[in-house]
Formats: structure tokens, sequence, C-alpha cells
């Protein structure tokens, strides 16, 4: 059975939530974290990978409506099943990704 | 295309390789399928994102859901996880042993002859300690443990030190480098990158294998006798959808844990090895341990309260990440879905283990108190940073297990071994009961988690019980 690839259902959501947490990352290395973090979900295991993209369809239609971004930060504070596991995914997937390849990094994102 | 042996192995790993080099070494005909590459160690940097995309399974992004969900890592490359892992070597407890014995009704088991087993092995794969100074990382659990008067070892490890005496270039002695050449020469056949999909069974018994190959396409294999030995995830959920029944995937156990990173005045950090050394005082509920810890891993264990303490990342040379494992009471399940690749897996944590991993965390900041750290950054939503036995108490009383990072790299007891019907999966030497030649050999075994860190114990119940096999003549097939 094909997949359907993760980056139009996740990417938005992980760019915003970069965007947020390391606001001095260049936008090429954000692309990159990005495109680390699509590539992790389509190998997770496919239970897994369902509830994500299923959670992140949700994140992703939030993120896309004008004003959207501040009920995606409510969605994520609320202490719902599995939910806060989507966000927590996709940080440590991009911190480790970003961390990784430039330690140098400050904590806004920017190279030192 | 088809292939055909004497004896079919499911997964090259702890259980695996030390069965094929058994049966091999037996003379007979022994065919090893395995999911994964053969990596050559030192192709890829030990704990890196690269090794978690050639090594591990799912990227090594893989979870048992429950409240809180615990992330957890398998190997998939030739030798499986003695590939990927930390290589701490502990002998199974004797007076586990007893109690597994005792309370699964292990039949013919005697335990002083698993630690006798337990003896080849050590010599088999260089158990030693680091002939050198330990790194940095380990004194912090060394004095810290020294300080409080806590009971605290080096743990030894399937170590070889070609490059002198430092203690973080040593080379590992895993299943590639150790038994699955042993078995190769005795004539057991490796075949890599191919995933068993099922087995074909009809009136108790298993005819052939059917495995799928990265290009889409099927083989078969035909065999006398299977041994499943793809770890205690991957072996129920194959056993499952394959239609075998029985007690298969319903008691998961793990050493669940939970982190922290500790900064200190120095410099410390060692980005591709682990500390060395655990401490024991509060065995077999709970014991600490360093991990890895290279930048990568440091920010992410920093996260859950990244507002407040992404400050310190800058810091990560001067940091390094330890855990609290601890003996769950709780349990988990295995469960493979109808058209689904992959199991389903969960896990609950028991009162008590939340409880234990409060403590557990607890006492492990203050170790590193006493071990000098000037600021320790608790993994869990909403904690506070420990500078003092003060907040000490104030992280104890902040954290919640739901809110912490649990992780876990021991998975056992899937298809637990013994005569006792409601309990075991497989019968006392890992034949799966009302299965004539279908047996598990691998880390479902165990009984229980062993409260050490447990492949010596998967490698002595494999080799015993493939001597087993070997002595009976796998006769009840
Ligand atoms: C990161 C990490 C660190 C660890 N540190 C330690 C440590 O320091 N000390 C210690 O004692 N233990 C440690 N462990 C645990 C130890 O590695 C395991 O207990 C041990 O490897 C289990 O052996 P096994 O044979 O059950 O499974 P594995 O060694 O995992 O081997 C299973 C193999 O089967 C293959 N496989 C699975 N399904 C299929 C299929 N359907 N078809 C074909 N092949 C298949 C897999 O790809 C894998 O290679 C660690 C584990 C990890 C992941």
């Amino acid at each position: 059975m094909r997949q359907v690839p993760a980056l139009p259902i996740v990417g938005s959501f992980a760019e915003r939530l970069l965007v947020d947490d390391l606001p001095d990352l260049q936008p090429a290395q954000r692309r990159e974290v990005v495109a680390f973090i699509a590539h992790r979900v389509d190998s997770l295991p496919s239970f897994t990978r369902f509830g994500v993209l299923a959670i992140g369809t949700v994140f992703r239609m939030l993120v896309a409506v004008p004003g959207g971004w501040l009920g995606a930060k409510l969605l994520m504070k609320l202490p719902l099943p599995f939910v806060g596991e989507y966000p927590r995914l996709m940080r440590s997937l991009g911190f480790a990704y970003v961390w990784e390849h430039w330690p140098t990094t400050t904590p806004t994102g920017a190279l030192a | 295309m088809s292939l055909d042996a004497d004896i079919l192995i499911i997964g090259s790993g702890a259980g695996g390789a030390t069965t094929a080099t058994v049966l091999a070494e037996a003379g007979l005909d022994v065919l090893i399928v395995e999911e994964g590459a053969w990596v050559e160690q030192g192709s890829v940097v030990p704990f890196s994102l690269d090794q978690m995309d050639q090594q591990y399974r799912s990227g090594g992004v893989t979870v048992a859901l429950g409240m809180p969900s615990i992330a957890y890592t398998e190997g998939r490359c030739a030798g499986g996880g003695t590939e990927v892992n930390s290589g701490l070597y502990w002998r199974p407890p004797g007076e586990l042993l007893e109690r597994w014995r005792h309370d699964f009704r292990i039949a013919d088991f005697d335990p002083d002859d698993l630690l006798s087993i337990a003896d080849e092995v050590e010599t088999a794969i260089n158990v030693r300690t680091v002939p050198g100074p330990h790194s940095a990382p380990s004194e912090v659990l060394r004095s810290g443990a020294a300080a409080l008067g806590w009971q605290h070892s080096e743990v030894p490890r399937w170590m070889t030190y070609p490059h002198g005496d430092d203690a973080t270039k040593g080379e590992r002695q895993s299943m590639t480098r150790t038994y699955l050449p042993r078995a190769m020469k005795a004539g057991a056949r490796l075949v890599t990158g191919r995933r068993i999909d099922r087995l074909v069974i009809d009136g108790g018994r298993a005819t052939e294998a059917i495995a799928s190959l990265p290009d889409g396409s099927t083989e078969r294999i035909t065999f006398r006798h299977v041994f499943v030995c793809g770890g205690a995830i991957q072996s129920p959920a194959l056993l499952q959808r394959s239609g075998v029944k029985g007690h298969i995937g319903r008691t998961l156990a793990v050493h669940p844990t939970v982190k922290l990173a500790a900064r200190f005045a120095d410099e410390l950090n060692v980005p591709d090895d682990v500390p060395v050394h655990q401490v024991k005082e509060f065995a077999p509920h709970l014991s600490f341990g360093g991990s890895a810890s290279n930048p990568g891993l440091v920010a992410l264990s920093l996260l859950d309260q990244w507002p407040t303490f992404r400050r310190a990342v800058t810091d990560w040379p001067r940091m390094s990440v330890y855990y609290a494992a601890i003996t769950s009471q709780g349990r988990g399940r295995v469960m493979s879905v109808p058209r689904m690749k992959d199991p389903i897996v969960t896990y609950r944590l028991t009162h008590a283990d939340r409880e234990l991993l409060r403590s557990g965390l607890a006492r492990l900041a203050l170790l590193m108190l006493e071990a000098g750290a000037e600021e320790v950054f608790p993994s869990f939503r909403g904690a506070p940073s420990v500078k003092n036995r003060r907040d000490v108490a104030t992280m104890q009383h902040a954290f919640s297990a739901t809110k912490a990072t649990v992780m876990t790299v021991h998975l056992c007891s899937t298809v637990p071994m013994g005569e006792v019907a409601e309990r075991c999966g497989a019968d006392s030497f890992g034949r799966v009961h009302g299965y004539r030649n279908i047996h598990v050999n691998d880390a479902s075994l165990l009984p229980t988690a062993p409260g050490v860190n447990p492949q010596a114990s998967v490698m002595a119940f494999a080799i015993r019980n493939a001597r087993h096999f070997v002595a009976t003549g796998g006769s009840r097939a």
C-alpha cells in the first residue's frame, strides 16, 4: 500500500513551531530540519504514523487559518491524551537535528 | 525465489546469533534471516542520527502508547541491539533466576548451569573493565555515589581496547564481531535485508516462512524447525501475524527510565560514549546510570521545559545526561493488527512505578549535586532547575510521570518461558506451547524484566535452549 507523504501534513506546523522555538534559525536551515522531521515521520511504525498524521492534520488546519496558531498553542497545552505528544515529537526530532548538525547553535537558533 | 534450511533463525541479535552458533557448530544446516543490513562498526558514529537511520527500527522513533507513552528503541541490523547498545554487562542475579524457576516452573533449570554459560559468554565477547581512567561523566556517578555512601560500581563491558587505554575508544564485541562470524565459520548462512512477514502453520507445525524484500518481492523459506529471535516486540508480533495462539505479547516488561541533564563547572561531555558506572544502592527497584550525551541529546533532555532551560543548551560541553531506571510492576502489550505492518505496543505504569520514578529522579538529582553539579535540568514539563537540596524537594513535588519523558531500551517477557500455562507462551526451553517446531529464543523469553541490563541473560538462556535442542535432536517436531 502506498503511503501518503508526511511533509505536506506535518511541514507547516513543524516550521511554525521552529519559528517560535528557534526564531533565529536561518530559513534554509529550517527547511532542512523540516525535511528531516517529515522523513522521520515517514519511517514511523504504521500505527504510530497513522496517529501522528491524524493529529497532524488537525494542527495543519489550525496553522492554515488566520489566528490559528494561537488555537494550536492552546491545544498543545491541553492535557489531552497523545495530542501533546505531537508537538513534542516534532520538537525532539527538530532539536536533535539542529544540535547534532550545528552544535554551536544558540538558544534562539542563531549560529554562534 | 525460495530458500531451504534445516533450521531457520529469524533475527541475528543477542538471541539469534548465539542460537545460530550453537546449532551450526553442532553440524545443523542453519539459515539466519535478518531484516536489517550488515553495518560495519566504525562506519557510523555511535548515538548519531545517521546510526538511528541505519541501525535502528523506524529511525529509533518507536513508542509504547500509554499515559505517559514510553519511547523505546530496537536495533534493526545484523547483530540487532548488540550493535547499537552500551555494552554494559550484568549477569542475571542468582536469586532472580531462582524466582523465575519457581514462579514460572521452568523445568530442568539449574541457575548454576546458566551462570556457567555466562562464564563462557564473558570469554567469547571479552567482558572487561576499562583499562585506563574512567571518563569524566562516569566519574560523576562514582563520586556522587561515594559522597552519599551509596553502592556503586564500574560495570564491565564487552569491549576490546586496541587503541590504548582510553575508556572512550573501545571496540564493542557485538554479534557481528563474535558469534555471527563463528556461526558462519561453522556453515551457517546469513541473509540480510529480508523481513519475515509470517509463518505458514498447518496442524501445529510451521511449514514455511514468507519473507519480503525491499523491492516488494516475496520469498518462501522452508525448514524443519524455526527459531524466532526478532526481539521482544517483533517476535510476538510475527507469531500473532502467523495466527499463533497462546500467551503471546501480553506481558511486555521494560525498565522505564527518566532523565536529567547536569551542568558542571568544567567540560566533561563525551558525545559518543556512555559512562560505565552504575549506582545500585536501591537495586533491583531503582538504578542510576549515564546516557549518551551528544549535543543533540543534551538539547533533547532540555526540551520539556524549553522556555526556561534553553539558556543551558550552549553549555553542552559542560553537561552530561543521566537516567534513573526502575524495575516496573506495570506491563504492556504487543498487538498485531490485520493489514498493518507493525504492531501496536502499549504500556501501563502502575502507581508504584510512578512514585518510584519520582523518588528516582529526586535521588539522582541529589547525587548530581553531591558530584559537584552547578545546576540540574530534569526532563519533565514544568520542571524547576535544581541547584541545591531544597530545590530537590521542590522538583520531587512538581514531578509527575505523565509530564515526563519516559524511555526504555530494555524490552522483555512477551513470550515468557515455563510450564505455567496461563503465564507462559513457551515451554521451559523456548518451544511455543502447542506448536511442534516453533521456538522463541530471545529477550521475549525472560519471565520478567531482570532489573539489570538484560543482554547477558538473553544470551545465556538462548545458548542453554539451543544446546537442549541439539541434545534432544529437536525430537518433539
Ligand atoms: C540503545 C540500546 C542500549 C542498550 N544497552 C544495553 C546494555 O548496555 N547492556 C545490555 O545488557 N543490554 C542493552 N540493551 C538491550 C540489549 O541490546 C537487548 O536486550 C538484546 O539485544 C535483545 O536481544 P534479542 O535477540 O532479543 O533482540 P535483538 O538484539 O534486538 O535482535 C533482534 C533482531 O531481529 C531482527 N528482526 C526482527 N523481526 C524480524 C523479522 N520479522 N524478520 C527478520 N528479522 C527480524 C531485528 O532486525 C534485529 O536485528 C540495549 C538496547 C538498546 C536498543
